[in-house]
């Protein structure tokens, strides 16, 4: 158990500059105004308080890095003194242009890649990045609780409910990506199901949730073994069988949706 | 579905060029040809037929067949909006009593443990179990007839449980072979808001705390009781029993009896017999199932069909039975049968009719109807109620009910 703790290290995360500030309107201030991914930082700071609060030598702490594309000196100056403004937890920055992406993500061990464009996710999903999309909090009060929605229509998926999926037009090149995506976020998984561990079902900073939209209960169930096991528990799941997702979805209110790409694929009005 | 056999795809020797993946060489067992039973078997009322395929054949065009051929006999759930949505409980619908009781004297740990360990045991029926088989049965008979409405039952699990419990409320599900594709697993929260998101036209829950709220909310619901003793219901017809007052009418004519006493009562009733009573929180669910019943009549079905409604009511025919059939007419609505009871007990009657469920506001009923051997379910709605609505928004200090 000691071992494990310290092999852990910290669970490296990567965000936009452009997601964590509003970029467009125009200030006076020094610093940036708050964009869409404000209260998904606040909610990591408070599971990594959570976590130091159980255990003061806690490694396994949420870690967040800035990826900004090329901008001008001014920009990143002001991106630098917004972050302090707000004293936000960030851990590094970078600023690199967009091809070098995949290789400063991955020489950072990031473990997952967030944005609010999905487009943006899928691209690095195609580029064997393991991405989620930052969901686009309607509600912006700051919660207590850090909230990861898993598809389980990707994560259920096995060669032996291959025949469900066909129904939804998939092309043998989809079908792939949706098994790579899989296996890409095995780590990202496995590493948040150990800190969710530290916390009882009860009260706890983080909550993982499965949302199976297409696929069967049998779907889900597959989705609910496989998380238990790469160590991961969940605390919701919920079944559509192609009810419309977004009502769901804005009580769930998550920070993270990780659908492997599966819903741009699919092209799903439902999740609009 | 399952009458259709799988392809069988062997894969491509190394020495291809192909990509790697699901090309194919070789396919050598046989496409299954539609059973001619199976009535939802149809593409456009034409019926598939597909041949072996032998030698190399492009991979598009095996894929496209098995896309097409997945399509077949799947039955797509209505869309909330068009459906008659029935939003059950994990405890109302199957028997979790032996778990309950662990939850409340050990705790969410040593609960969450055992449902784990039990996993692969599924749980016995519960008292809403046969309702939900009889409405099932009723899809059956709608499907065949209207194979392309959406106008149908939707049942939906609507459970507080933890994911954890996930597993061995799928595994019983499969185990009772329910048509149950949707559920929400709300790990403590409330479900009120996802009711809301499904369209919910009745929740049935072992819990009045959560019942309660949905009332409030405008959501048809009732707290579900176990009988005293099992009595057998039809499997081929759905019975739904409902009280008048409070129930599928306002409680403006229970408040006069309360507050005035029976003779008031009587004469009030008399004097507004032509006044249409308000309307109760399961006057909506009954005209759902009116709805469904007027498909069944364009059939042809009056005599056997598979719904049938009853209203049970301490009112008496001779003086102020009037008002309320004058009222059910009046929102162009009837039930199959109405029962006056004049202030005797219901339970008898209702042993006799054996519906699937029973509606009541008053626990008094309830509880004489569930002695008796009917499920009965309170709808805690109305002046009839022990404990007021909450006004202030107080948390209550009750056990928190896990179901």
């Amino acid at each position: 158990m000691e071992n494990k703790k310290n092999h852990a290290g910290p669970l490296m995360i990567a965000l936009q500059h452009d997601d964590l500030f509003d970029l467009n309107s125009v200030s006076t201030n020094t610093e940036l105004p708050k964009g869409r991914a404000f209260t998904f930082i606040k909610a990591v700071q408070t599971v990594n308080e959570r976590l130091v609060e159980q255990n003061k030598n806690e490694s396994l702490l949420f870690e967040v890095i800035l990826i900004t594309k090329e901008c001008s000196e001014d920009v990143k100056m002001k991106i630098v003194e917004s972050v302090k403004h707000y004293d936000l937890e960030i851990g590094k920055f970078y600023f690199c242009k967009k091809e070098e992406l995949k290789n400063t993500l991955q020489s950072n061990k990031v473990k997952l890649f967030l944005s609010t464009d999905r487009d943006d996710v899928h691209e690095a999903l195609h580029s064997g990045i393991s991405a989620a999309l930052l969901y686009d909090q309607a509600d912006h009060r700051v919660l207590k609780q850090l909230k990861v929605i898993f598809s389980g229509d990707v994560l259920g998926f096995s060669e032996d409910s291959l025949e469900s999926y066909l129904e939804f037009e998939l092309s043998e090149k989809q079908i792939e990506t949706v098994k790579a995506a899989k296996i890409c976020v095995k780590e990202f998984a496995v590493l948040i199901g150990q800190m969710r561990r530290r916390f009882g079902p009860e009260n706890s900073p983080i909550c993982i949730c499965v949302l199976t939209t297409w696929g069967s209960r049998n779907v889900c169930a597959s989705a609910l073994k496989t998380l238990r096991e790469w160590g991961l528990d969940v605390d919701e799941a919920f079944c559509l069988a192609g009810a419309p997702a977004h009502p769901i979805l804005s009580i769930v209110n998550p920070h993270i949706l990780w659908d492997g790409g599966f819903h741009n694929m699919r092209d799903l009005a439902t999740l609009s | 579905m399952s009458s259709i056999k799988r392809l069988k795809i062997l894969e491509a020797p190394a020495d291809t060029k192909q990509t790697r993946g699901l090309d194919v060489v070789t396919v050598t067992a046989f496409a299954a040809v539609m059973p001619p039973e199976n009535k939802h078997g149809q593409v456009g009322g034409k019926r598939l037929i597909l041949h072996p395929l032998l030698g190399n054949k492009s991979t598009s065009s095996l894929w496209e067949r098995r896309i097409m051929q997945a399509k077949i006999g799947k039955e797509n759930l209505p869309k909330p909006q068009n459906a008659i949505t029935i939003a059950v409980s994990s405890r109302a619908l199957f028997n979790m009593d032996l778990e309950q009781d662990i939850y409340e004297q050990q705790g969410m740990e040593d609960y969450l443990n055992y449902q784990i360990q039990h996993e692969m045991e599924p749980f016995a029926p519960g008292p809403a179990f046969p309702f939900i088989k009889a409405v099932e049965a009723v899809n059956t008979r709608l499907r065949e007839l209207y194979p392309d409405s959406e106008e149908l039952f939707d049942v939906v699990l609507m459970t507080s449980n933890h994911a954890h419990v996930g597993l061995r409320l799928i595994n019983s599900i499969n185990h009772h072979q329910l048509f149950l594709e949707r559920f929400c697993m709300t790990g403590g929260n409330s479900p009120i808001g996802y009711l809301k998101a499904y369209h919910t036209n009745l929740y049935l829950s072992a819990d009045s705390l959560k019942v309660r709220e949905a009332i409030e909310a405008g959501i048809a619901a009732a707290t579900v009781f176990s009988p005293g003793k099992i009595t057998e219901v039809p499997e081929t017809q759905l019975r739904v029993a409902f009280d008048g007052d409070a129930v599928l009418f306002s409680d403006e004519s229970e408040r006069i009896y309360k507050a005035h006493g029976l003779d008031k009562f009587f004469e009030h009733e008399k004097a507004h017999e032509n006044k249409p009573l308000d309307h109760g929180p399961l006057k909506g669910f009954l005209e759902a199932l009116g709805k469904l019943q007027q498909k069944f009549y364009a059939k042809g079905q009056r005599l056997d069909c598979p719904i049938r409604t009853y209203l049970v009511t301490a009112r008496s025919a001779a003086s102020s039975g009037t008002r309320a059939l004058k009222t059910l007419r009046s929102w162009g609505l009837e039930t199959d049968e109405a029962l006056f009871l004049a202030g005797a007990p219901k339970g008898p009657m209702l042993e006799k009719i054996r519906p699937h469920i029973f509606f009541d506001d008053q626990m008094f009923h309830v509880e004489g109807a569930a002695e008796l051997g009917t499920v009965a379910a309170h709808v805690p709605y109305g002046i009839a109620q022990k404990i007021p609505p909450k006004k202030d928004g107080k948390k209550d200090t009750s056990a928190r009910q896990l179901e």
